[in-house]
């Protein structure tokens, strides 16, 4: 990839650096390998179920019966296939999701820290006051103290 | 044949197709084609079998002349017979083709056609097939539906772990293996808890912790699994201190893990989804801790062999740490598992207290002994402080060093010393000697306000770990105010303090000493006495505290005679007073830290002209209370010394003389 940017019109229309066209790109395949792979499993799903209507037409010979059986197996295998295909598409899509959300993950840590921060500078705060408290209580109690008859004894 | 018969030979057609007809418009018409049947049938029918009938008809003719002959009427089974007759003919006839046939003799089977089924027969077959072609549908049907169950419980677990997953990446930092490393039944996935701020030379130590795997109980939801004993916590003590107190945190701790393991592990009940994510995420917590405390148990192991703290090693082993601070304190860090007892730790603690650095000299092994009762006591109480402080400190260390958070004063550490990691060990040992020093000072303060009786202790918080601040403060009655007084001028005369100051082991005396003449007359309050500083040792406290308090009541009995208008010659700790003969009547301040019933005794000298110094500066004998040139008054009050003054006023006033 052109790492000193832009050279003439890679078609990605971006003006940035190499590394973002790249991923850019990479993204792009990505998805287009996907979507392959999306679309092939319909089809194949389509195909298969086509053709197990297809078969339910009753022959003659009964020897073909035995054949079709093994064949509705196979097309039921395939199609089971194929739906197991898509689903790990679908999981790969949730992990996909989950390490490339950095819009919203960057969103929610500095919502997080911003939170922490705050509770943090109101723990300090509730800890000066508490101190304040503190020694006002024990400035009370000991001039209680000194002014008591137990100590004037 | 039978000879003499005549042979007759028939030719058959050629098998070819001849033309039977042609129709005007050219459409040549063939004979049809004749049917297999139909073909045997005119080959039978072709055979002559005239003679034989013939034959027979003859045959018959005679027996049946012979039968008329014989019966004139006909047997009823005649008919029957004669048919039986027949039949059995054509029997025989068709017998000799079979045999012909069989024998292959000028009769070939041409072809066999299967007899046509029945309808039932044939509509028969086909429900057998379509019957099977059904149960093969029906099966088909059966392991789509339970493929189907089987992709409904993936996506529920899935739905499930995954979004479990995304709530705690919200917290934590999940990272994905590659493919070759994966586990089988494991999707890859692990919680990465080592922060990036932590020192990279530590991470031998908490690599085996800092990354948890990801997996999925049998429900299918996210699950870790987290040993125990790989969890430490931080524990700091005091060598020798009491077991028990400790023994009561340490199952308090135990409890809180082991609860939230054994429900992680235990998947008997099945828990709600925001239950297993908070529980995860206190697990999770828990190790986060637990790294960080091993970071911070290596950076004290790493300091404390460096002379500048201050500190010496007196113990070390695995995840156990033992400091000397001198003067025979002792103190130990520890890093315990989670779920070990901790009292084993407590009690090899214990038995190194043999092996701990011993107190130089028998000085220090007399104050050991004589502190040894309010260690085992305070101790305890502030160890949890210093628990919380180290972590405090070292935290702020860590994390604090990028952070544009302003540090206060006192509590937190300097720019200068939060940058430099090798202070911070020393830092914290210095305000644990430092505490425990000012306990001392406190205890030495609190003796003397409990045994004067007018004295006032008054704590004056500092917010630094390493200083420590209290007032004596000593106030005038109300009762012995006088109405003139009560002006902002004399108002400031009421109150006499005394600061004590520790910073760090040193201690300074700040008390207010003899009125400043040029700062009467400004008239401001902070200079009409002067300040006296001292710096001084423990030992000498109670003495320069009671001295100081006593000038301070010299100070002011001085003060009231100036105001009677008596003159007065005043010492540090005596008031004299000259009478008319000469003679010089003083009141004498005498501080004993050790009095039982007072610290300050008062005593009257008298002295005549005639140097008798020596006498005064005699050493005077306490229980020689009823000398002639020397009485000893006890310990007064204030109002009583007030009263005592007025008197020897009067007694100026009035004339010299005895007592």
């Amino acid at each position: 990839m052109n790492k000193g940017g832009p050279v003439g019109g890679g078609g990605l229309g971006v003006g940035g650096s190499g590394p973002t066209a790249a991923a850019a790109a990479a993204a792009a395949q990505k998805q287009k390998t996907l979507l392959q792979r999306v679309e092939g499993d319909i089809a194949n799903i389509v195909d298969n179920f086509s053709h197990l209507v297809n078969v339910a037409r009753v022959n003659d010979p009964p020897v073909r019966n035995s054949q079709e059986s093994f064949m509705m197996e196979m097309r039921a295998a395939r199609m089971v296939q194929a739906a197991d295909s898509l689903l790990k598409l679908v999981s790969e899509l949730k992990q996909t999701a989950i390490f490339s959300g950095f819009a919203s993950l960057n969103d929610h840590v500095e919502q997080r820290r911003v939170e922490f921060n705050e509770l943090g500078e109101k723990t300090d705060r509730l800890l000066s006051r508490i101190g304040e408290e503190a020694a006002a209580s024990l400035k009370e109690l000991e001039t209680h103290y000194s002014s008591s008859a137990q100590k004037n004894i | 044949m039978e000879e003499g018969t005549q042979l007759q030979v028939s030719i058959d057609k050629l098998p070819i197709k001849r033309l039977e007809s042609i129709e005007e418009n050219g459409i040549e018409r063939f004979p049809s084609d004749v049917d297999y049947d139909e073909k045997r049938l005119s080959l039978i029918r072709r055979i002559d079998f005239a003679w034989a009938v013939e034959k027979d008809d003859e045959e018959k003719n005679k027996k049946q002349k012979k039968a008329s002959k014989e019966a004139s009427t006909p047997w009823q089974w005649q008919s029957m017979v004669e048919n039986l007759q027949l039949a059995h003919q054509e029997l025989s006839v068709i017998i000799d083709l079979i045999n012909t046939v069989e024998a292959n003799d000028a009769v070939t089977v041409a072809s066999m056609t299967r007899p046509k089924l029945l309808s039932n027969e044939a509509l028969s077959d086909l429900a057998v097939s379509a019957a099977t072609k059904l149960q093969c549908y029906r099966h088909v049907g059966k392991y789509f539906k339970q493929s189907a169950k089987a992709f409904e419980r993936q996506v529920a677990r899935e739905a499930r772990f995954y979004g479990a997953l995304i709530r705690l990446q919200q917290n934590w930092k999940v990272k994905r293996q590659r493919q070759a490393a994966i586990a089988p039944g494991s999707e890859g996935f692990t919680f990465d808890l080592f922060d990036t701020s932590y020192d990279q030379g530590a991470i031998y130590r908490s690599s085996s912790t800092s990354t948890v795997r990801v997996n999925h109980n049998p429900a299918g939801m996210l699950a870790i699994n987290v040993s125990p004993n790989s969890c430490h916590s931080l524990q700091f003590g005091f060598v020798g201190a009491q077991s028990e107190e400790r023994l009561g945190k340490s199952e308090e701790h135990k409890s809180d893990f082991s609860d939230e393991h054994h429900m992680e592990e235990t998947d008997k009940k099945p828990l709600n989804d925001e239950v297993c994510v908070k529980k995860t995420h206190s697990l999770l917590r828990e190790v986060h801790k637990a790294i960080f405390n091993e970071q911070v148990f290596d950076l004290v192991n790493r300091e404390a062999f460096n002379a500048s703290t201050g500190v010496t090693v007196t113990g070390i082993r695995e995840n156990y740490l033992q400091l000397s601070l001198g003067q025979g304190t002792s103190v130990y860090l520890s890093l315990v598992p989670s779920d070990q007892d901790r009292s084993a730790v407590e009690s090899e603690s214990n038995n190194d207290v043999e092996n701990a650095n011993l107190p130089e000299s028998s000085d220090e092994m007399e104050c050991d002994a004589k502190h040894n009762t309010w260690k085992k006591e305070e101790q305890f109480h502030h160890s949890t402080c210093y628990e919380i402080y180290i972590q405090q400190i070292f935290h702020d260390y860590i994390f604090g060093r990028g952070s544009e958070k302003p540090v206060s004063s006192g509590s937190r550490l300097s720019g200068a010393q939060a940058k430099d990691g090798s202070g911070l060990l020393g830092h914290f040992f210095m305000s644990l000697a430092h505490r425990i020093f000012s306990i001392k000072v406190l205890k030495e303060l609190e003796n003397v306000a409990c045994k004067v009786p007018y004295l006032q202790l008054i704590s004056n918080p500092t917010w630094n770990s390493r200083a420590s601040s209290w007032t004596l403060n000593m106030e005038v009655p109300q009762s012995i105010i006088r109405t003139s007084d009560f002006n902002e001028k004399n108002a400031s005369k009421r109150q006499f303090w005394t600061k004590v100051l520790v910073n760090d082991d040193c201690i300074n005396v700040k008390a207010e000493g003899s009125p400043n003449v040029s700062g009467l007359f400004k008239g401001k309050a902070e200079e009409t006495h002067t300040i006296n500083r001292y710096d001084c040792n423990i030992a000498d406290l109670a003495v320069v505290i009671l001295q100081q308090v006593a000038s301070q009541i010299i100070n002011w009995l001085y003060h009231e005679a100036m105001m009677v208008g008596i003159k007065a010659n005043r010492d540090f700790l005596s008031l004299c007073f000259e009478l008319e003969q000469g003679e010089t009547l003083c009141l004498i301040a005498n501080v004993d830290p050790e009095d039982i019933e007072g610290c300050i005794s008062w005593w009257l000298v008298m002295a005549d002209s005639f140097a008798e110094e020596q006498k005064l500066h005699m050493n005077m004998n306490m229980n020689d209370g009823a000398s002639e040139y020397r009485k000893f008054l006890g310990h007064l009050s204030l109002e009583l010394l007030y009263a005592t003054l007025m008197d020897l006023v009067g007694l100026c006033c009035g004339g010299g003389g005895g007592h």
